[in-house]
């Protein structure tokens, strides 16, 4: 079978059109494989309650003026299962235990949107985990291993933040009464916290011996173990404020 | 006659010693009544023995040899009871004579021990041994604490701390092996990082028993040990769920 140049030309036209369409459905076929979505949303009132345990993967948490928390996941490949529970005004997520006896489980990356007033309890194995606006009783951000932990218009009369390896970054109020603890073993913590504050404050960083009080420095505080720890209060000392960072460095910054 | 008259003149009428009248009643009585009959026939038995009974059988040959006899054994059982010593009632005091002094001793004894172990409980009670001995040192400890430990009451701040230490290991054993036995179903970014965070720890670890070789007694490093084996700790228990 003889083709005419025309024919020919018009042949190999044709062939790299369906070549690239192929080429486009293939990728998005494999990006579809490689991320599903997951989403969800639950009604809620003042006092919800959010109780995330990850495995891998960033958990972004944020405070909206809804009375309803909308969760949506990005899922790796291969993806995580994800059942969450909503009981007694508390929602419920555990991959952990939602993926026991798995060993292949891709990251799950998280941005959940809970109410203001919502009281937030978040952990993972390793990945970065982020709260802001939220001005519950208890703001909690723990990582097992590796990831940054960014708290950001905190509001709580409870803040506890811990991590292996990474920075931890706290901005957000001092409340009279309150307990704020902040653990690392290698990374930076910052905190930045209004000048008014009232705190029991006690610092170590026994490593480094890398303390900065910016503008809390002076007054009432004072040198523990040759630098390693600075105790002291700010105001008339009504919080607690707990800071720890094995071998890492501590800094606090005015509000 | 009725029947109690008759039997309160009995005795009488029986000794004829009761004048005409009464004995004609009475014998009239006895001779309808069963039961007084009956009962005059006993008495009059029971007289007509002492009568008739042996003048011997009724007095020893000797009452008064008798009499003083009974009376020395009475009176020499009555001083042989007082020559002994009395022996004190109740379990405590049994055989035990204690001066006023000696007694004093003891109730101060007494009171000081227990105001001592009071101490102990509030203060355990408050501030818990594990935390409160491991991060403490020597140079802390009060007078009475250090009497305590020297007498054994209690740890002193290193012995409490190497107590804590090993007890802290052992666990870090326990989850170590079932670490090993799952490590291998974590992929390679798993794995990295527990390591990574591992060796840090470890690092701290070091760095704060290097501290306390040097100087047992700093309170600090001690304190940081116990934060960072538990930090060991934890990492070790959580990345074994997985």
């Amino acid at each position: 079978m003889a083709f005419a140049p025309q024919n020919l030309k018009s042949v190999q036209t044709t062939f790299l059109a369906l070549t690239a369409v192929v080429f486009f459905i293939a990728l998005s076929a494999a990006d579809v494989d490689a991320q599903k979505r997951f989403s969800r949303t639950y009604p809620a009132g003042q006092n919800v309650r959010l109780e995330l345990t990850n495995r891998t993967g960033t958990v972004t948490v944020e405070g909206w003026n809804r009375q309803e928390v909308q969760i949506a996941a990005y899922l790796e490949a291969p993806a995580a299962n994800i059942e969450p529970q909503n009981l007694s005004g508390t929602i419920y997520m555990n991959l952990v235990r939602d993926n026991q006896g798995r060993t292949d489980v891709g990251n799950v990356n998280f941005t959940i949107k809970v109410p203001f007033t919502s009281v937030v309890n978040i952990e993972t194995k390793i990945g970065n985990l982020s709260v802001s606006n939220v001005r519950g009783s208890l703001v909690r951000a723990h990582i097992s291993s590796e990831g940054d932990i960014t708290l950001t218009n905190i509001g709580a009369s409870s803040v506890s933040a811990q991590n292996g390896i990474g920075d931890i970054f706290y901005d957000g109020e001092i409340q009279s009464g309150g307990n704020y603890r902040f653990s690392s073993i290698r990374g930076s913590i910052n905190l930045r916290i209004p000048f008014t504050a009232s705190f029991k404050l006690v610092a170590t960083a026994p490593s480094t011996r890398s303390i900065n009080l910016g503008p809390f420095s002076g007054g009432n505080m004072r040198l523990v173990g040759d630098g390693r720890r600075i105790a002291g209060q700010n105001g008339t000392g009504e919080a607690a404020l707990n800071v720890m960072n094995q071998r890492g460095t501590i800094a606090f910054i005015r509000r | 006659m009725e029947c109690g008259d008759c039997q309160e003149f009995l005795s009488e009428y029986l000794d004829g010693e009761t004048d005409i009248a009464v004995s004609t009643a009475i014998d009239a009585h006895l001779s309808v009544c069963l039961e007084c009959k009956t009962l005059f026939d006993d008495f009059a038995v029971i007289l007509g023995n002492c009568r008739t009974a042996d003048q011997k059988e009724v007095c020893p040959p000797n009452p008064n040899a008798l009499w003083c006899r009974i009376n020395n054994v009475i009176e020499a059982e009555t001083t042989e009871k007082a020559d002994e010593p009395v022996e004190p009632r109740g379990w405590f005091v049994r055989g035990r004579k204690f001066t006023y002094s000696q007694i004093g001793s003891a109730v101060l004894a007494v009171a000081l021990i227990s105001s001592l172990l009071t101490v102990v409980a509030v203060r355990n009670y408050f501030e818990p041994t594990g935390d409160d001995n491991l991060t403490r040192s020597s140079e802390t400890q009060t007078t009475f604490e250090k009497v305590l430990s020297s007498v054994g009451l209690i740890d002193s701040p290193e012995d409490a701390r190497k107590k804590r230490v090993a007890e802290q290991y052992a666990v870090i054993d326990y989850w170590n092996k079932r670490i090993q036995s799952r490590r291998q179903q974590w992929d390679a970014r798993m794995r990295d990082a527990f390591d990574r965070n591992l060796r840090e720890i470890d690092s701290a670890v070091h760095e704060h028993m290097i501290t306390l070789e040097q100087d047992p007694d700093d309170e600090l490093s001690g304190e940081m040990l116990d934060s960072a084996l538990n930090e060991k700790m934890n990492l070790l228990r959580e990345f074994s769920e997985l």
